[in-house]
């Protein structure tokens, strides 16, 4: 079985030193109408470069873009749909990170593409950069329908009903999944951290999860094949791993950071999905002995029936640091080898 | 109703106390000062002059405004965590992280046992009382709060973080009590966050105000208050602040379902958007708190600190809260709601 690395997610858009600080600086000049949207994109794409290269540096086999442009996980995604307002701002989830929450004041719609362009420039950026000839993936990553839905408010009668709601999200990031499938994205990161905190919800989200699945179906129909691979995170999810594992997509993220029961729940009803091990914490700086996580590893890698598995961090890496993200990120080719100085 | 123990501890107030959350913005010229301290240009007491007269400032600015119960600003602090952090033994400051859009800050890690060095707020508080005969309000960051918005590499879980951490803040809470404090409040921010975990904050708030003669307020905001209400209830204090205008009032309907037993302060203007609320809009949320909540035991403040914001606005924003609550104080409003008596 292969063990790709990869990162999920976000990645830190600022440092400590000036340079890492560029596109803060840039955008608070924007505000105060010291610099124009082109200094902007040009600060986005210099933090973008960096955030490439670390995870080249740590010899990753996936890759993101970092989600460098985004402000938050729903509303950049969300606040791009028609009949969409962005409101104040929430906690998202149990971190100390703030989305500014969107109303449906309309029925969301989906006008023109979200972001083939940011992968388009990230696809161009990982070209400068990578001059190994190492196969790579550059995943695409969007936040999935059930959890835009769930973070949302709906002033429109019609989007007042949950199951409305993610339906209309579905069927906007289904087109979604299909432009990025031609813009050449081979994968795309669906994040649904949501369902782990109504799984009473299952029906409506696993009926987006199948949406987005078709979606696929028509891209590699149309010549663009691309895997869905669902993540979720920021709680246990052994309560739900069956039934996750059961979805029509062509991987499984999973956050083992919360306790063992994950790791034996995978262990004792195996996965006929590639699953992605979220082994080490993406929300505490502590560094993970590389030793004890080969071995949980070696534990779990038997119960996969796949011919491949990623190995990575149990969220985005934004929450933390940028020197102990890319300490994390570091720890992964060092985990890897350890594995496979034991297979 | 915690009026009759605010007026044993000798603190008189109106109808509708008006207050502010804790953060204040620094003045230009104090930003200044902090960045040429930053660059080595100007001492550690040269700095100290300029956060004294921000401070005064601010406080002359609240009484003129007719505010009741006055902060002082946190015109020597940055972030509400790293402020202690900072000063704690125990902890070492990490790297920037994202608070939200473009606002980062640098989120302390627990490398040690943490420990209470000496007052770390007493000094600061004394000087703003002395400024004005009004109350000052004493201002700490909680320990359940502090533990979440903490990388932990020391402790072995959150419970035993978050119980070392209050033992450190009743440390502090008894120095601001000796110095004469009398009223008390302790931000727990992050409440909500993990609502499984809600018995751990309230057994650490109890460890920090367990026995002690004051009146205690704890401030929530932006989280999912309908996980933890009304268990929330059950935190050892008298006034809960909590953050209603940004989530357009929805927890009155929480409050509706349950009766609200504390005293509430409650945020009646945006603290995240630079436009300032038209008086009637802010009236009308006093109105709707009114109906829900009795007047005796309502104050009236911002949503949340308003360090994010210009002077101006901040100024204006605190105007509104004065202006709101002397319009009800004027008429008072027939006591109404499931909690009247």
């Amino acid at each position: 079985m292969k063990l790709w690395l990869a990162q999920n997610g976000n990645y830190p858009r600022i440092g400590d030193s000036p340079a890492l600080q560029v596109l803060r600086r840039t955008l608070a000049a924007l505000d105060r109408g010291e610099a124009t949207a082109a200094d902007v994109e040009r600060a986005a794409q210099e933090m973008t470069r960096q955030a490439l290269a670390d995870q080249l540096a740590a010899g990753l086999d996936v890759l993101t873009d970092g989600q460098i442009r985004w402000h938050d996980p729903v509303s950049h995604l969300a606040g791009r749909l028609a009949g969409v307002r962005i409101n104040g701002l929430l906690r998202f989830f149990d971190t100390n990170f703030y989305f500014r929450q969107p109303v449906l004041v309309e029925h969301p719609v989906r006008q023109q593409p979200l972001l083939v362009e940011e992968f388009h420039t990230a696809q161009r950026l990982l070209a400068e950069l990578d001059g190994t000839g190492h196969p790579r993936v550059l995943r695409a990553v969007l936040t999935g329908p059930y959890t835009l839905a769930r973070l949302s408010l709906a002033e429109a009668a019609a989007m007042q009903p949950l199951d409305r709601r993610v339906q209309a999200y579905a069927e906007a990031l289904a087109a979604e999944v299909e432009a990025l499938a031609a813009a050449g994205a081979r994968q795309i990161q669906v994040d649904e951290p949501a369902i782990l905190f109504y799984p009473e919800d299952w029906p409506v989200f696993a009926a987006a999860i199948e949406r987005l699945a078709t979606a696929r179906q028509a891209a590699a129909a149309a010549g663009h094949p691309t895997e869905v691979v669902l993540y979720v995170y920021f709680r246990d999810c052994s309560p739900l791993y069956e039934r996750l594992a059961a979805l029509p997509v062509d991987g499984l993220g999973l956050d083992f950071t919360y306790g063992e029961r994950l790791a034996d729940c995978v262990i004792g009803s195996g996965s006929r999905l590639p699953l992605a091990f979220g082994l080490l914490d993406g929300r505490n700086t502590r560094l993970e002995e590389p030793a004890a996580i080969a071995r949980q590893l070696e534990r779990l890698l038997p119960a996969v029936r796949a011919d491949h598995c990623w190995l990575g961090c149990s969220c985005g890496l934004e929450y933390l640091p940028r020197d102990r993200a890319r300490a994390k990120l570091e720890l992964l080719g060092k985990i890897r080898a350890l594995v496979a100085g034991t297979r | 109703m915690s009026r009759a123990k605010l007026e044993r501890l000798g603190i008189h107030l109106p109808l509708l106390p008006v207050t502010s959350v804790g953060s204040l913005p620094k003045p230009d010229w104090l930003l200044e000062a902090r960045n040429d301290y930053r660059r080595g240009k100007i001492t550690e007491s040269a700095l100290r002059t300029q956060e004294e007269r921000a401070t005064a400032f601010w406080i002359a600015r609240q009484e003129e405004l007719g505010v009741d119960v006055l902060v002082d600003g946190e015109q020597y602090r940055g972030d509400m965590v790293a402020f202690f952090a900072e000063r704690l033994p125990g902890f070492t400051q990490g790297g920037l992280v994202r608070s939200y859009g473009n606002r980062y800050y640098h989120k302390p890690i627990i490398t040690g046992a943490v420990r209470w060095p000496g007052p770390l707020t007493v000094a600061w508080w004394r000087f703003a009382q002395g400024l004005t005969r009004r109350p000052v309000k004493g201002m700490l960051t909680g320990p359940y709060t502090m533990m979440d918005w903490s990388f932990n590499e020391h402790y072995p879980d959150r419970k035993s973080t978050c119980m070392a951490l209050a033992g450190v803040i009743r440390r502090e809470v008894e120095a601001l009590l000796e110095a004469g404090c009398r009223i008390v409040q302790i931000d727990e921010p992050a409440l909500s966050v993990r609502p499984e975990e809600l018995p751990v904050a309230i057994e650490a708030m109890q460890m920090v105000t367990d026995g002690l003669d004051a009146y205690f307020i704890t401030h929530a905001c932006y989280g999912a208050f309908e996980h933890i209400y009304p268990q929330m209830l059950q935190m050892p204090v008298d006034n809960f602040d909590l953050e209603m205008s940004n989530s357009g009032l929805d927890l009155l309907d929480l409050f509706r379902r349950h009766r609200f037993t504390k005293d509430l302060s409650f945020g009646v203007v945006d603290v995240h958007s630079h436009v300032l609320e038209d008086p009637a809009t802010v009236r009308e949320r006093v109105a709707r708190a009114l109906t829900v909540v009795p007047a005796g035991q309502l104050w009236i403040d911002p949503d949340c600190g308003l360090k994010t914001r210009t002077v101006e606005e901040a100024v204006g924003k605190l105007q509104r809260c004065v202006e709101a609550a002397r319009a009800f104080r004027a008429t008072p409003p027939a006591q109404g709601g499931p909690g009247a008596a």
